[in-house]
């Protein structure tokens, strides 16, 4: 068995790597994904610097305005001044230099400096505000349309929007060809909510000021957790640590659900080229059927294994010679990400999940490649796999919020989901009955399904059974259809 | 003890779902004999091959192999070339050889050295690293005929071996075979085309709609049609009752005499016998059998018994339905 096993997957194995295809999906997997995470930052610095202009008689409105796209552009820049402090919610040295300095009068160019920012980092602005060109709302129309431009401090530009504040009912009109681009509304709504918060305090005789003392004297509430034994050392407090077991959680539930999504292809080409060149019999004759069929999924095993220690060397030797660049809070974060993943407790679940995982799906796609000629065939009978294999993939978003929510315990104890959801639940330490209860369950259905897939392979390599044959099979489950035949 | 048996059939049947594709079928490939697996199509030959190596199991009856129910161990000792030609069209030829002989228990070394030998052999050494998808059908078709023999089977069971060649590599696969029978190979192939039977064969078992409708040497197929020879006479003799007082039947068959030879009568017999009588004689052919002939009447009359059953069949089933 052993023999017979290891001459297949060598071949199917060697067949694969040698294929160009294999070599593209390795070198650009990465790079696609990373264009994929960067795609937002790579377009929010793309999109150009849009002008508008506010009519107005007065300009209580238009300082509003002014005071709620300041601030908008200074989250942008605290968040590039200082990433991890931005998503963690917390204060740091820049950050607050950079706040002292806009406190200050400071332009927020300016204010990123001071805080020890680079502007090449500095993310452009989206808006920024222009003198009106003419005085009433009605000539304002040829800039909206684009055929007169405007004067601004980087020479004639298109007027992408203009608000109108009527004299006479107050109301305030948002005027722009773009009719998707709203968040220059959005700033403008909350602007005016401020301005009215003000008049309203005004009324009542109380200064803005007293806001924005109350804010900044409001108190942090920082998050603690129980410790005992030999972490009781540590304190209460919530840290890095902590977080880190569900942020690979996360990682690895979506890298395995990645993978196997990326191999069982290979399973499902390979078993689909060995049935259309007809070359089943030659191999039944020299092998054994389940050899034949372990040998298959070995060689796509190897494969995986293949694709993720290329990938983990290249970003472990990027970040190594990248160490002395990466802020030091990253680092750390980093640091502790990298201890979570060698946690056992995180890793034998994930790694038994993997391989429980890849065999349910693996030898599923294995069996429909046996029963196709062609892969148009093969979609027929791949929606409800791939379906199935979504599932998991919006399950994460619920696992990002909350790793205890009662979707994620409930559809764990689903065997097809479970290769993924269970290591989303291992860093709330469920009970260790449930993690092998939901073990047992699926590699019992694992096993059942492998069954089930050697037969319908079976019934595909010798019999020749086809799509129809499924079909037909199915086609007696409904009442008054009749199967074909 | 008596010598081993590559392959034994003892009341096969094989039904896929209604239709019952083999029904009841005896026979042997004795030790060193090149057997012909002759029938026309859907007679039931590649599924009677299938169940012989074991990739189809029979719904009634026993198969051996070398005397024990096919499995790895009796199959490593077979070389199996199938009806549907199919390799891997991104490995090379030499690749494949290889692959197949490992598989059947050769060591990578041997069964590269193998490769390249038998690759030389049939022309296509220089062709050896080229992948399957560079070869023409004819090489391909060659590589897969060898990938079947390259771990030097005992028993090749070859089915259809020539379909899809050119007379020229038709010529050289008939060179393969007497060569791998000469090394001590059995054989068994199937095949439509008679004449590869006729000069290959010591044995035939031929196969019409599942059944087996013979089985013996040539001698015997060409007995099973019965001989004659072709005489012309001058217009107004009648050769058929000069004849008959002398122990010959004769018959009218277009411009000449149909006369029918008895199993210890000769055509010269039938000359003798016609001069001696006095025949105006202006022709006479002796009629040569040809397995061609053979098969084409026994497949008439299987396939003339196959009707007559079924309308039996249908009949029975009438008039239990009417009682």
């Amino acid at each position: 068995m052993i023999r017979s096993t290891y001459l297949v997957t060598r071949r199917d194995y060697l067949g694969y790597v040698s294929a160009w295809g294999f070599w593209l999906g390795l070198l650009f997997t990465p790079v696609i994904l990373g264009v994929f995470i960067l795609a937002p930052t790579f377009a929010q610095n793309a999109q150009p610097t849009r002008y508008f202009t506010v009519l107005e008689q007065g300009s209580a409105f238009s300082e509003a305005l002014r005071a709620e796209i300041i601030e908008s552009d200074s989250v942008m820049a605290r968040a590039a001044l200082d990433p991890m402090a931005t998503i963690e919610g917390r204060d740091s040295e820049a950050i607050t230099k950079f706040d002292e300095a806009i406190e200050s009068g400071a332009s927020i160019s300016e204010a990123f400096e001071i805080a020890g920012g680079s502007p090449s980092v500095l993310p452009r602005q989206d808006y920024v505000e222009v003198d009106p060109p003419v005085s009433t709302s009605d000539a304002l129309a040829p800039f909206l349309a684009g055929e007169d431009m405007i004067s601004t401090p980087d020479g004639p530009q298109p007027l992408f929007a203009a608000f109108v504040v009527n004299d006479g009912s107050g109301e305030i009109e948002y005027w722009s060809e773009n009719l998707q681009a709203r968040s220059l509304m959005g700033a403008a709504r909350r602007a005016e909510s401020d301005l009215q918060l003000d008049r309203a305090l005004a009324e009542v005789n109380v200064n803005r000021d007293l806001l924005t003392r109350a804010r900044a004297a409001r108190r942090d509430v920082t998050q603690q957790r129980l410790r005992t034994g030999a972490d009781a050392d540590v304190g209460t407090e919530v840290t890095q640590a902590d977080q880190a077991p569900f942020v690979v959680s996360i990682m690895m539930a979506f890298s395995l659900w990645f993978l196997i999504f990326s191999v069982v292809n290979y399973l499902l080409m390979g078993t689909i080229e060995e049935r259309s060149n007809k070359i089943f019999d030659s191999l039944l004759t020299s092998v054994k059927l389940p050899h034949l069929l372990a040998g298959k999924l070995l060689a796509v095993l190897l494969l995986s294994f293949t694709l993720v220690g290329f990938w983990s060397t290249g970003s472990g030797l990027i970040t190594w010679f990248a160490r002395d660049s990466i802020p030091a809070d990253i680092a750390d974060f980093l640091g502790a990400v990298g201890t979570a993943a060698g946690d056992p407790a995180l890793f034998i679940p994930a790694i038994i999940s993997f391989i429980l995982g890849y065999l349910m799906y693996g030898s599923l796609f294995l069996a429909l490649g046996s029963l196709c000629d062609t892969i148009q065939e093969a979609q027929t009978l791949m929606t409800p796999l791939i379906v199935t294999l979504m599932a998991p993939l919006a399950m994460l978003v619920f696992a990002i919020q909350d790793a205890e929510s009662a979707l994620i315990q409930i559809m764990a104890w689903v065997p097809v989901f479970t290769p993924f959801l269970l290591i989303l639940r291992m860093p709330t330490e469920p009970p260790l009955w449930e993690v092998f209860a939901q073990l047992g369950l699926m590699a019992v259905t694992t096993f059942a399904i492998l069954y089930m897939a050697t037969r319908v392979y079976r019934a595909g390599a010798v019999h020749g059974a086809g799509v129809n044959d499924v079909m037909s099979f199915f086609g007696k489950f409904i009442p008054g259809k009749k199967s074909a035949s | 003890m008596g010598e081993e048996m590559p392959l034994k059939m003892t009341g096969v049947s094989k039904w896929f779902g209604g239709f019952q594709a083999v029904r009841a079928l005896d026979f042997e490939v004795p030790k060193g004999s090149i057997v012909g697996f002759l029938g026309p199509n859907g007679a039931g030959k590649s599924t009677s091959l299938r169940m012989a190596l074991g990739v189809l199991s029979p719904d009634r009856g026993d198969v051996r192999l070398f005397d024990i129910p096919p499995n790895l161990d009796s199959l490593k000792r077979v070389g199996f070339l199938p009806e549907e030609r199919g390799l891997y069209k991104k490995m090379s030829a030499r690749q494949i050889i290889t692959y197949f002989a490992r598989l059947k228990g050769m060591s990578n070394s041997d069964a590269k050295a193998r490769a390249d030998e038998l690759l030389d052999r049939m022309g296509l050494g220089d062709f050896a690293r080229s992948r399957v998808t560079k070869l023409s059908k004819g090489m391909a078709q060659k590589v897969q005929i060898l990938s079947a023999l390259a771990h030097r089977p005992e028993f090749l069971i070859l089915d259809e071996p020539f379909s899809g060649l050119d007379p020229v590599n038709q010529q050289a696969l008939e060179d393969l075979i007497i060569e791998e029978h000469k090394r001590g190979a059995t054989i068994i192939f199937s095949t439509h085309v008679m004449e590869h039977a006729e000069r290959l064969c010591e044995k035939i078992v031929m196969m019409a709609r599942g059944r087996k409708v013979f089985e013996g040497n040539l001698n015997d197929a060409y007995s099973a049609l019965g001989r004659a020879v072709h005489i012309g006479a001058a217009e107004g003799f009648d050769l058929a009752a000069a004849m008959a007082p002398v122990g010959f039947e004769a018959e009218p068959e277009g411009d000449h005499w149909r006369v029918a030879l008895a199993p210890n009568q000769t055509s010269q017999d039938a000359l003798r016998a016609a001069i001696e009588l006095g025949a105006p004689i202006t022709s006479f052919t002796p009629q040569e059998a040809r397995l061609r002939d053979v098969f084409v009447s026994l497949v008439s009359d299987a396939e003339a018994q196959d009707l007559t059953d079924t309308l039996a069949a249908d009949a029975a089933a009438q008039a239990k339905d009417a009682a």
